[in-house]
């Protein structure tokens, strides 16, 4: 599924509660496996007919129909009728289906009284009662399939009256000389699936759904590595240069590292996950520390009525003489609440080390700070906050690759889920770069307080730097950087309890910017301690 | 228990008292179990989700046990001297005003903190020893420590939603629970029936659509529409609009900002009527 179905997903469920796979993948409509192939139309009404339409049949109609010594004629009309059936039945639930599905049918007596349009033509006598046909066959149709003349009691209620009555029909077809080219034939109109779903043998050539993304193998990447000190020519995206701090000549070197950062989102994958709720449990947990974010200095203000007096306004109105004494009664002291607009960047690492596992039989850091981020993100779409979530990476010090998972004015949904889910651990950890470009970002973001939150092992490295302090050095200044344009940078060191390590982290964010955390149900806690 | 009806010690939350039934239709055994713990006077915790009928629910308990029914609505900015009261100026010099809590547990009357989750931690303690054997309540700032009247009970509401903040263990193990839901469709189609004055037929088309929303409740809503928003729109059915355009009002344009779920909602009406 797509972001772009998502809304027509959501329909279905509205409509029937049900939640079929989605697929925008095929020319025309049909059924495989319980989910629903669609033509990527652009038109949202079509959509939702042929949506409703195979919904329809995953709603109301048995899993499948004895084909057996049916003529295809009669397979044809089988089908027919079963469509018109499940329609009916969806109609007499939702009438304002009707109004999807009726103006589809356009066939009239002018298209001729060859099979396949007096086919079109029964079908529509049999989807609007409004539509009157004077072919006989037709009519005879229509009085097959309904018991009374408003065409309101269904007289088809079972496979075998079905499969009875379409055995009539096909039977006049015949009589009448009339050719069906079974090859041809398609089902109208175009609303409607291939009916593939209804007959056990052609089930066969189903079509197998797309591979799921392979991890990138270390191996692999270490091949297509490029040489580090070498742009790449062919980077679709921006890109910036950021300084970067030599801790040996002490200074910036101006325009060192090359940040790339996407113009576009990826594309969500193919499958988007159920919404964990584990996921959603951890975010509403961190709803109250991460309200610290938006805590302003508790500044004091005089009020006409709060909890507290103030003394010495107190004082001042009780000794003023009484033509003054009702000029001024704010006598209380009140904190100063204002709302307090943050902007948040959760910046995830997903280096190479990311993959090291957090326990013994754990999840791996990455997959920690993909749920971290999906919990944390979410509960701050609850709070009003606006949070942004990129992911980074580097192969030197010309390309440090952004992932944008989240723009700041997205909604968090199954999209952002399921693009972190793509995330696989590969590349370096060029820290200071990936920071001065969050604070960069941030800087042109109106906002009262920002935020850079870290998910990081906390360990900068590059394959261009061979000097262990250098990029530890660049990131600390990068942090200092930071504070003076009043964007704060904290940090949740993914690592196992027992590693060692955090002294790196210390030293680049200080001892309170700096949380460990080994597990998601740690979360809150670690934040609230961060935060504090 | 003291006498319900005499007005000497009560007479100060007589502007609290219902003067008529509020309507409620039982979808279970709530009733009885809220007598059972108001005999008592056990602490309850009222959890379901927004308009249920949490505060319809207490409101016809405290008429039908004649008592006075103090509410509050807890927001984040509520302090604790919102609740229990505060010194305040006068001709005379200051004088202390009890809040709505004080006033409850001195007067004897059932105090209602409707969505107590809402307000903030330090706010939320001032009720714990008043839920408690000891069931009396310190009034620091005055130097005074109020003693329960017999006949005081304190319930608050709580709607578990997935994304609303938790209660904290203190606070929850402290009360006794009742557990709302929406009402079955039959049922839910005559309350809206009967608060809006809509026939029974399109107050069950209204409701039906109600119950389409609430499938999507963690697919892109935190909640479906409300018992609340179905009589809402039957409201303006009664008042004459067609029930498509009252739907979109009360429920459709009201439930989502989202645009992907607006337009699945929209769809979804369209398709109902």
């Amino acid at each position: 599924m797509t972001t772009t179905d998502r809304p027509l997903a959501q329909w279905l469920r509205l409509l029937w509660g049900t939640a079929p796979a989605l697929h925008l993948d095929s020319a025309a409509p049909f059924i495989a496996s319980g989910g629903i192939h669609l033509p990527a139309q652009p038109h949202w009404q079509q959509h939702c007919a042929a949506a409703a339409h195979a919904a329809a049949h995953l709603v109301y109609s048995p899993a499948g129909f004895d084909g057996t010594a049916l003529v295809p004629v009669a397979r044809g009309l089988l089908a027919l009728l079963e469509d018109a059936r499940v329609e009916a039945l969806a109609m007499r639930e939702l009438p304002g289906l009707a109004r999807l599905w009726r103006p589809l049918h356009t066939a009239t007596p002018d298209d001729g009284n060859a099979c396949e349009p007096l086919m079109q033509r029964l079908a529509r006598a049999l989807a609007d009662p409004f539509y009157d046909d004077p072919h006989p066959w037709v009519a005879k149709g229509r009085r097959l399939f309904y018991l009374d003349e408003g065409l309101a009691l269904l007289a088809l209620r079972t496979p075998a009256e079905l499969r009875d009555a379409a055995l009539r029909l096909g039977h006049d077809i015949g009589q009448m000389r009339l050719p069906f080219n079974a090859k041809g034939y398609r089902p109208a109109p175009a609303y409607r699936d291939d009916h593939r779903w209804m007959w056990a043998a052609d089930q066969l050539a189903l079509v197998q759904p797309p591979p799921q993304p392979q991890p990138v193998a270390a191996s692999a990447e270490a091949q297509a590595r490029p040489e580090p000190d070498v742009p790449t020519p062919d980077e679709a995206g921006t890109v910036t240069r950021h300084p970067e701090w030599d801790r040996l000549i002490h200074r910036l070197r101006p325009d060192w590292a090359r940040v790339i950062e996407p113009t576009l989102l990826p594309a969500a994958a193919a499958a988007v996950p159920a919404i964990d709720l584990r996921t959603l449990g951890l975010s509403r947990r961190l709803l109250a520390p991460l309200r610290a974010l938006c805590r302003q200095s508790g500044a004091r203000r005089r009020s006409p009525q709060a909890d507290h007096f103030d003394l010495d306004a107190l004082v001042a109105w009780r000794v003023a003489p009484p033509p003054q004494r009702s000029g001024d009664a704010r006598v209380y002291w009140a904190p100063q609440r204002q709302a307090c607009r943050t902007a948040v960047w959760l910046l995830i690492d997903q280096s190479a080390s990311t993959a090291d596992r957090l326990g013994p039989a754990g999840r791996s850091a990455l997959q920690v700070a993909a749920l971290a981020a999906a919990a944390t993100a979410r509960a701050l779409q609850a709070m009003g906050v606006v949070c942004a979530v990129v992911a980074f990476s580097s192969n030197g010090r010309q390309a440090v690759r952004l992932r944008w998972l989240k723009g700041l004015a997205d909604p968090v949904d199954a999209g952002l889920d399921a693009r972190l889910q793509t995330l696989r651990s590969g590349g370096s950890t060029r820290l200071g770069a990936a920071l001065r470009h969050a604070t960069l970002r941030l800087g042109a973001v109106r906002a009262d307080a920002r935020w850079v939150l870290l998910l990081s092992d906390g360990q900068p490295h590059d394959v261009d730097v061979h000097d262990a302090r250098y990029l530890v050095d660049d990131a600390r200044q990068a942090v200092a950087e930071a504070a003076r344009r009043a964007v704060r940078i904290a940090c949740l060191r993914l690592a196992p309890a027992a590693s060692t390590g955090g002294g790196v982290a210390r030293r680049i964010f200080g001892a309170r910017g700096v949380q460990p955390l080994d597990n998601l149900d740690a979360l809150p806690q670690a934040v609230a301690r961060l935060l504090a | 228990m003291g006498d319900l009806s005499s007005p000497g010690m009560a007479e100060p939350l007589n502007a609290w008292r219902l003067a008529t039934e509020p309507f409620y239709q039982p979808t279970g055994d709530e009733i009885t179990l809220f007598e059972a713990a108001s005999a008592r006077r056990l602490p309850l915790l009222l959890k379901g989700p927004t308009g249920c009928g949490k505060t319809r629910f207490i409101e016809h308990m405290a008429w039908r046990l004649r008592r006075p029914l103090v509410t509050v609505a807890c927001h984040d900015e509520l302090s604790a001297a919102d609740l229990v009261g505060r010194w305040l100026l006068d001709a005379a010099g200051t004088r202390w005003q009890d809040g709505p809590l004080t006033q409850a547990a001195r007067h004897g009357g059932i105090c209602y903190l409707d969505e107590l989750v809402e307000a903030r931690a330090d706010t939320t303690v001032v009720i714990h020893p008043l839920t408690d054997f000891r069931r009396m309540l310190p009034l620091a700032a005055c130097n005074e420590l109020v003693r329960a009247h017999p006949d005081f009970q304190l319930v608050v509401s709580y709607n578990p939603s997935p994304m609303a903040p938790e209660l904290k263990p203190a606070t929850r193990q402290r009360f006794c629970a009742l557990q709302f839901g929406y009402p079955k469709p039959e049922q839910e189609a005559r309350i809206v029936a009967r608060e809006a004055g809509l026939d029974i037929a399109r107050a069950a088309a209204i409701v039906a659509f109600g119950v389409r929303t609430r499938r999507l409740q963690g697919q892109g809503l935190d909640d479906g529409a409300s018992t609340r928003m179905l009589v809402h729109a039957a409201v303006l059915v009664a008042q004459g609009l067609a029930i498509a355009a009252a739907c979109r009002m009360a429920v459709v344009d009201a439930l989502s900002d989202e645009p992907g779920v607006h337009q699945a909602l929209r769809a979804a009406l369209d398709a109902s009527f």
